[in-house]
């Protein structure tokens, strides 16, 4: 029963930090929602990481909802994820945080976050179709309304409506195709499902399912060609949404995958590679591409995240545990890469247009900053000794394993590719001459704590093995 | 095994930890400090060092070698692992006690020599990073931990070289001593690929081994050539110390790499990393012992740098090139004495007297090469020339440097009972033992030119009349302790170490050795005579403060002193091999076709990768119909492809 602690605790969280903002006086300055939020999911992390599951499934409620290791470490990675985004969205709602100007309603904005993530662990334990469904619906649903948290700003609006229409339609390609998967089968449960794909792995309805959830997914991932959306809504929405869409929402839909590649669907696993292969293909070079003559700084972000879902992709490819121990290493480390760069920008966009521009002669200004810039974009790129270099190589090693050895020439000529733009932001930092006419920056202790610790995971997670172990050891568990 | 081998990583993590507070921050703020910092680590390794190597040496283990601390790096696959550990045998002790002693002296000394300095702090931290990979080297367990330290010294070195960054010819001096240095460990890497892959081991102890040397003992063609692959690996690994110690033809870097600092002169280019390549050959003794064609070649190289480097310091008149190619001759007397091991006297064998005696001659040159440049940083302190014509008369005003050199000069000219006679003597013994008279003869002269250029040096330092830039001379105390300090082992340490050279040294691994008498009695007296009268030439020359004698007979030999005073002209024949041939010809060439064809290429694939960009762009309008039409243009695709894969 301890195991379902944090679930519980999240979903009492959340509630809790919407009654205080009831029962509090109206009072728009009080820190009460976010001391709690952030205490809370800090609580929470820390019994997720000290909890170590008992090997095997730990079900409740007839096999709907399960707790293992891998579901314990996922957790741990949406808890995070929420929790530095909560850190992060601090500032917006004082004045003067942010030049887009102050968002308002924090307690709603934090209990919205919250939800969600309750909803991504109700992926993460799902252990039939309905439950993994009402889970991606859940932690979906709050992003749409945070997409559009600046309710004054057009483009932020214009995000949202855009995000809701076409994430509507990717739910019902989703649906559809978990219908199809229900009228092949006649059960919802993964072991029914398992047990008819083993015996019949050429069903038509099968595939069709599948092709289905896979593009419904695709979009969550933000897979080329479901991607369009993801420039237009990382722009438009609020930047501590922004970090919470690209590391949150993209964990919950590679964990879906996961769920189903190696669950149910793993009996045809080798025939799906040939699919998963064109998407994560199409994903770099599309995401490459884009990303390269960008001077936006989040819709940069938004090409540069398309781009690493490709490479997550090419992870998919292996099999067994140490594909999904690396494939979850690899989100933990692009998760503390991705929100130290939010981080970052959301420090420029402070006083400034978070654009190209804006970091021009940050080395002389902020030398830390710079510094810890250059480290998360070469963390990004993939080159030693920072955590992305050690994530790629374990990912791209899980699809060797298989003999996929092209894809893994594909996806290192891509990482070249995309050094390219990562040097460009590092070149705007170093080499370019400052911006006289640029306000200066300013870091707050919380900011400044906040950047300790992300950089350091981005230096420390790759090169100290206990991180990886600990997720390989939690794989195996389950 | 006991703790005080098993705390020997100790050593190694003081000196780091000295170069990272001083590199990254102590540095800067306050030299003084850092320098103490420095000063402090070095002293306790070295304190460490002479305690592991008293009970080393005390209590021998039977093996003879003790695998300290050892944790594997990197796994390649399950039989090929890179370790880094600590092996302690009666060489790697020796050299930790040398490289951390002579260490401790330089920092005090560089305290009273960069005290002017306002890049001190660099200075000293990067000395530790020095330290530290010099110590890294000697404790090695495999090829790929050595090479690893190898290189670090290397960076090291190049960074001490130039340390006057601001100046030219450091800087080309450092690029010279790398790019040389790594020239000569392309072929050291190629060495360490074949035998890894040959032997599947990178371990020492498991190389020096009789099944090693026959796996290895076969002949391959490779294209047109059949080679032995055993000669052809070791030869390969020994071309990295070959260039390492600077040996003919690779030794232009050394005397270059005189425009550091003189405290590096002294650790770097006398004591330490200059020996390395001795060391590594020492090392890999055993492997290399089954290859005489490669104990040869190192005789052979040995000795012509022996001979070469002592002549030319003859008609040198730069202090520190001078002392440069001293370090050269006796380095070339550590090497063939390494090579001269294969017997040739009788039934061919091995002997390893001539292994002993080189790591004699390492121990005892150490002490009095640093002390010697020492003296050379206090006197070009003192004097603000590197002339030795612009000295002179130094007796009086530096008097405890003066009576600590003539203890150098005469333990290296070779006089008894100095440290040197001894070390030198068991070489030449060594030489003529195996029946290698030839390489012994030169050894002779040599040890004869060398009391000859060294007293030339004395002399006109310290004797002589005082000349005008000498007038304000003085000794400054941090510089003057560790030179006399120096001194000490200089005097003493011959007779007393000898027969724990003779007695406890021996190769790693198991070498079936022939036994010969340890004995010649006129070889010490001839070495004597040789020496001495060696000194006498140079004080008649010399010593009077009169040079009317000497500049008629460098007259009289007209030509051939040119020659000799411009070192052969090699460097000259080298720039021209690099410009006129290399850079011209070769890389000319090589540069178009990279400009023209290859960045066009490149330039090609930026422009259609970015044509592509501009079309994803293009794509990006806005407009939410496209989005989702292309949502479901992605379903059908995969459907698509779903259809032909199936």
């Amino acid at each position: 029963m301890n195991f379902l602690y944090p679930d519980m605790l999240i979903l009492i969280l959340a509630i809790g930090v919407l009654a205080v903002d009831l029962i509090l006086p109206q009072d728009e300055e009080s820190n009460a929602p976010f001391l709690m939020s952030w205490l809370g999911l800090a609580s929470i992390a820390v019994i997720l990481i000290t909890q170590t599951p008992p090997p095997g499934d730990y079900m409740v409620g007839f096999g709907t909802y399960t707790i293992n290791g891998i579901s314990t470490i996922m957790k741990l990675l949406f808890t995070l994820a929420c929790l530095f985004s909560i850190l992060l969205s601090k500032s917006y709602f004082t004045a003067g945080g942010n030049l887009r100007g102050k968002m308002n309603r924090h307690s709603e904005f934090m209990a919205l976050m919250i939800f969600c993530t309750f909803g991504m662990y109700t992926v993460a334990s799902a252990g039939d179709m309905i439950s993994l469904f009402v889970g991606i619906e859940l932690s979906t649903i709050p992003l749409y309304i945070l997409s559009s948290f600046y309710k004054d700003d057009r483009s932020s609006t214009e995000a949202a409506i855009k995000y809701i229409v076409m994430g509507s339609v990717s739910t019902a390609i989703g649906l559809f195709g978990f219908s199809f998967i229900y009228g092949a089968v006649g059960y919802v449960g993964f072991e029914d499902i398992t047990n008819f794909v083993v015996n019949n792995p050429r069903d038509p309805f099968i595939w069709i399912g599948f092709i289905l959830i896979l593009s419904s997914l695709g979009f969550k991932l933000g897979l080329a060609p479901f991607h369009m959306w993801a420039p237009d809504v990382y722009q438009g929405a609020p930047t501590p949404v922004t970090t919470f869409l690209s590391v949150g929402s993209k964990s919950v839909a590679v964990t879906a995958l996961m769920l189903l590649i190696y669950g149910p669907l793993s009996a045809i696993h080798q025939e799906t590679n040939t699919l998963l292969i064109v998407l994560a293909c199409l994903s770099m070079v599309i995401g490459n591409l884009g990303a390269m003559r960008q001077k936006e700084l989040r819709r940069f972000m938004a090409y540069s995240s398309i781009a690493q879902a490709g490479y997550i992709l090419v992870g998919f490819l292996g099999k067994g545990e140490f594909a999904q121990s690396s494939i979850i290493f690899y989100l933990f480390v692009f998760m503390f890469t991705n929100v130290c760069t939010f981080f970052i920008f959301s420090i420029i966009g402070q006083k400034r247009t978070e654009s190209f521009s804006s970091l021009r002669g940050l080395s002389k200004e902020k030398p830390m900053l710079a510094a810890l810039l250059m480290m998360c974009m070469f963390s990004l790129a993939g080159i030693p000794p920072f955590a992305g270099f050690t994530g790629k190589f374990i990912l791209f090693a899980s699809a060797a394993k298989e003999g996929y050895y092209w894809m893994v020439l594909v996806g290192a000529l891509n990482s070249t590719v995309s050094l390219y733009y990562y040097l460009l932001i590092i070149k705007e930092a170093y080499i370019n001459k400052p911006d006289e006419n640029q306000p200066p920056l300013h870091l707050n202790t919380l900011q400044k704590i906040n950047l300790s610790i992300l950089g350091t995971g981005v230096v420390l997670i790759g090169l100290i093995p206990i991180f990886y172990n600990r997720v390989s050891e939690l794989v195996n568990l389950s | 095994m006991s703790d005080v081998y098993s705390y020997s990583w100790l050593i190694l993590v003081a000196p780091f930890i000295a170069f990272l507070v001083n590199s990254l921050w102590l540095g800067k703020k306050n030299w003084k400090a850092a320098a103490g910092l420095s000063t402090f680590a070095m002293a306790g390794s070295a304190v460490y060092s002479i305690k592991i190597a008293f009970d080393f040496f005390t209590q021998l283990p039977a093996q003879k070698h003790i695998i300290a601390w050892q944790y594997n790096w990197l796994e390649f696959n399950d039989t090929l692992t890179a370790k880094i550990g600590c092996l302690l045998d009666p060489i790697s002790v020796m050299m930790l006690v040398v490289i951390t002693v002579i260490a401790t002296m330089v920092n005090i000394y560089s305290i009273g020599y960069m005290k002017d300095d306002p890049s001190a702090g660099r200075f000293f931290g990067t000395l530790s990073l020095f330290c530290f990979s010099m110590l890294g080297l000697v404790v090695a367990t495999n090829l790929i931990q050595i090479y690893v330290f190898w290189e670090l010294v290397g960076v090291s070195s190049y960074l001490l070289i130039g340390f006057w960054y601001t100046k030219p010819s450091a800087v080309a001096a450092s690029k010279k001593a790398f790019i040389v240095t790594r020239f000569a460990d392309a072929f050291f890497l190629l060495g360490i690929i074949i035998t890894g892959y040959v032997l599947k081991t990178f371990d020492f102890i498991d190389i020096n081994s009789l099944q090693a040397a026959d796996s290895m003992n076969h002949i391959v063609s490779v294209g047109f050539l059949t080679v032995n692959v055993l000669t052809v690996s070791t030869i390969l690994i020994f071309i990295g110390g070959w260039g390492k110690s600077a040996m003919f033809p690779l030794h232009i870097w050394l005397p270059d790499a005189m425009e550091g600092p003189t405290p590096v002169s002294s650790i770097i280019h006398s004591a330490t990393m200059v020996v390395a390549g001795i060391f590594l050959t020492a090392r890999l003794f055993t492997i290399f012992s089954f290859s005489f064609v490669t104990l040869d070649i190192i005789a052979a190289v040995g000795c012509f740098t022996a001979l070469f480097a002592a002549v030319i310091a003859c008609t040198q008149s730069d202090i520190k090139r001078i002392l440069a190619f001293s370090t050269l001759s006796q380095l070339g007397y550590m090497m063939f004495s390494l090579g001269v091991t294969h017997d040739i006297s009788g039934d061919e064998g091995i002997n390893i007297l001539g292994f002993q005696a080189s790591m004699f001659h390492v121990f005892t040159h150490a002490f009095f090469k640093c002390m010697l440049f020492l003296m050379a940083g206090a006197v070009i302190h003192a004097v603000h020339t590197n002339d030795i014509w612009k000295m002179g008369g130094l007796r009086k005003k530096m008097p405890f440097t003066y009576w600590s050199t003539l203890a150098a000069c005469l333990a290296i000219g070779g006089i008894p009972p100095l440290s040197g006679f001894w070390s030198k003597d068991e070489i030449l013994l060594a030489s003529f033992l195996s029946g290698h008279n030839i390489i012994g003869s030169i050894g002779l002269i040599v040890g004869g030119l060398t009391a000859f250029y060294m007293f030339r040096l004395f002399f006109v330092t310290f004797h002589g009349e005082l000349k005008e830039s000498g007038q304000h001379a003085h000794e400054d105390k941090w510089m003057t302790t560790p030179i006399v300090l120096l001194a000490i082992p200089t005097i003493g340490i011959g007779w007393i170490a000898k027969s724990y050279f003779l007695g406890s040294f021996t190769p790693l691994g198991h070498i079936a050795q022939i036994e010969s008498p340890h004995h010649l009695t006129w070889l010490p007296i001839v070495a004597s005579i040789m020496g001495v009268s060696g000194l006498i030439i140079a004080w008649v020359l010399y010593g009077k403060g009169n040079y009317k004698t000497a500049t008629a007979l460098s007259e009289k030999f007209g030509k051939s002193y040119t020659v000799i005073k411009n070192k052969f002209y090699i460097d000259e024949i080298y720039l021209h091999i690099t410009h006129k041939i290399i850079f011209d010809k070769v890389a000319a060439p090589i540069k178009w076709f990279d400009s023209n064809i290859v960045d066009g290429f490149m330039n090609f694939v930026g422009w259609v990768l970015h044509l592509f960009g501009k079309l994803v762009r293009f794509s990006q309008n806005g407009q939410i119909q496209l989005y989702i039409g292309t949502m479901f243009l992605g379903f059908f695709l995969i459907y698509f492809i779903y259809k032909v894969a199936a």
